[in-house]
């Protein structure tokens, strides 16, 4: 028993210990509440921070104190990590990436939310039947446009593809979205789409092997988190068979992928938090409103550029 | 204070799940995986209905009896088609997978502008103290029910069929009804805790299940040695240790994110918070 009444004294101590951290802290408190940990997510959250810093919002100079907190891929634990943040008084809460936003919009209604790597609210379905979103939302959001010009990138590089194919993660509402538009872009443009389902990045090289056995000409990597968090043996695969690796995030074809168009992860997440630096300079949410991404790219990988003998002209960066 | 209150809330929420395995563990001796994807069930019938404003009655209803299907089957694969019960269990639990993605139509559904459970009587005008109240009355209700249950004729013929099968059978109880009833109440109520989850988090999403059922496992174990410790025989009372050990996970948990551990090692702190709970009776016992 007496164990245990020091375990409890050493809770209750610890508990009381945050308490005194918070009062001690008048500079404003910022909580950061990510889901899980990937190459292309942590892009987004150094994009954030790096924009506060610009702003002049940094952490050594005790002009802000960030909370981070990580959920990782945990659901229960992701609840409980943005109960911690709301619980310290934060000005503004980041959300990355979907399932972090929605959990916050859940959590809380009064402080604001930037988001990112986040589709526009009406698609994950936080619109109410006016078509309003939450009030304390804010930060920058994705719509399924790239996608077109993504699919359309395909056809001009490689004139003679007929058969993409592609894998989705139906546990992802953004993933399942993003592969209709992929379909009916891909039929615009007389391509034909050849599509396998994964749920997790366990699954993907089986998936993935399985699509290359159909003969496509195109891999085309939707930007969901499977393929964020499997993307290298994605490529291993595509590699072996002599098939180009097409997306829209330029993290992915820096890990490999042969070009992209599309939303980069960084600027995301950067004009997330210059939109936060905006909120913290002017303290009120006025004027402010949920924004669609500015910075898409085109980019090409030279390395994997080379290996397939291909050219990219002047609208395409090189990245590696 | 609040945030400890919040992980007393979820805490609360997976008591269900915990008895649920408390159930199936003892009719079974093995972990019933079937939970992972009941739970997700529980949760996706508690979101498609809610957001299609069915009353709240019947989405109970619904969830419990859901659950309890999916457990049904997998004690139907177990006996009657001699499957291996873990094997059993996992099978049911990966179709369960399309099930929900089929029940939800997508893989999330938040809920927006909906009543819950929460909502339907309001005692409270602060939105935490209505939700502990709420949470308490229903885990006392399920906890009295359940204690009630186990101490019928029924209840103990189900608790013998765990501890020994034969001697049941020479008694003439129907073991293998048994277990599919034992198993689909066990789910009904793992379902259950998707149900309360689901309003308490204010979404359903198709992995919310995911590792679930160890979740559920760690609560009974804790249970289980709170219950040693204190050389509790009182079926009632070992079922209370259950729930506190559901309650004492959240809050391990709730005290690791608050410290402000390195998100990488958050996982290995909470295992050792766990262990650090677990072995101190242990410690005790063996200096004695």
């Amino acid at each position: 028993m007496k164990k245990i009444a020091v375990i409890l004294v050493l809770f209750i101590s610890g508990c009381s210990q945050s308490q005194e951290n918070k009062e001690k802290a008048k500079i404003p408190v910022i909580g950061f509440l990510d889901f899980l940990q990937d190459e292309t997510l942590s892009q987004a959250k150094k994009g954030f921070f790096d924009a506060l810093n610009d702003s002049g919002y940094r952490e050594n100079d005790q002009t802000v104190h960030i909370i981070y907190r990580n959920a990782q891929n945990d659901q229960p634990t992701l609840v409980q990590a943005c109960d911690y943040l709301i619980s310290q008084n934060p000005v503004l809460i980041a959300t990355c990436p979907t399932l972090s936003t929605i959990t916050a919009v859940k959590r809380t209604q009064s402080i604001p939310l930037f988001m990112m790597v986040s589709p526009r609210p009406d698609l994950m379905k936080l619109t109410n039947e006016f078509g309003r979103g939450p009030r304390n939302l804010f930060g920058t959001f994705e719509t399924l446009e790239y996608i077109d010009t993504a699919v359309a990138m395909i056809k001009t590089v490689l004139p003679g593809a007929k058969k993409v194919g592609t894998i989705f993660n139906q546990s992802e509402p953004q993933s399942v979205d993003a592969l209709n538009r992929v379909q009916k872009a891909c039929e615009q443009l007389g391509l034909q789409l050849e599509k396998l389902p994964v749920s997790n990045s366990n699954e993907a090289q089986l998936v993935v092997e399985a699509l290359l056995r159909k003969k496509i000409d195109a891999f085309f990597a939707l930007p969901d988190n499977t393929v964020f968090s499997g993307m290298e043996v994605i490529v291993k695969s595509c590699d072996r068979a002599s098939v180009p690796v097409f997306t829209s995030e330029e993290g992915l074809v820096k890990r490999g992928a042969l070009a992209a168009f599309g939303a980069d992860m960084y600027q995301w997440g950067y004009q997330s938090g210059a939109q936060a630096a905006k909120f913290l300079r002017s303290q009120t949410t006025e004027g402010l409103s949920p924004q669609q991404v500015t910075v898409r790219k085109r980019v090409y990988n030279s390395e994997k550029a080379k290996q397939f003998g291909l050219a990219f002209d002047s609208t395409f960066t090189s990245v590696k | 204070m609040n945030f400890y209150l919040t992980a007393v809330l979820l805490g609360l929420g997976f008591a269900s799940l915990a008895l649920g395995i408390f159930i199936s563990m003892r009719i079974f001796n093995i972990p019933d995986i079937t939970t992972d994807g009941s739970f997700t069930f529980g949760g996706a019938i508690t979101a498609i209905l809610l957001v299609n404003h069915v009353s709240l009655p019947v989405i109970f209803l619904a969830a419990f009896f859901g659950g309890a299907a999916t457990g049904a089957i997998t004690g139907f694969i177990h006996t009657k088609l001699k499957v291996n019960a873990l094997l059993s269990g996992i099978l049911v639990m990966t179709a369960l997978y399309s099930i929900n993605l089929a029940v939800m139509q997508r893989s999330n559904i938040p809920l927006m502008e909906v009543s819950s459970v929460f909502s339907s009587f309001k005692l409270f005008q602060n939105e935490l103290t209505q939700q502990f109240f709420v949470l308490i009355i229903f885990v006392i209700l399920i906890w009295q029910l359940i204690s009630w249950m186990l101490k019928t004729d029924f209840g103990l013929a189900m608790r013998a069929t765990g501890n020994n099968e034969s001697m049941i059978r020479a008694l003439g109880v129907n073991s293998n009804r048994m277990k599919i009833i034992g198993l689909g109440l066990a789910n009904g109520l793992t379902a259950l805790s998707g149900f309360l989850i689901t309003q308490i988090q204010g979404f359903a999403d198709i992995n919310m299940g995911i590792g679930i059922v160890i979740l559920g496992l760690g609560s009974v174990m804790i249970g289980e040695i709170f219950s040693k410790t204190f050389r509790i025989r009182s079926i009632a009372i070992q079922l209370a240790f259950v729930i506190a050990g559901s309650i004492v996970f959240r809050l391990l948990l709730a005290f690791a994110l608050s410290i402000g551990i390195d998100a990488i090692y958050l996982k290995l702190v909470v295992a050792l918070f766990v262990l650090t709970i677990v072995s101190i009776p242990n410690l005790k016992l063996s200096r004695d």
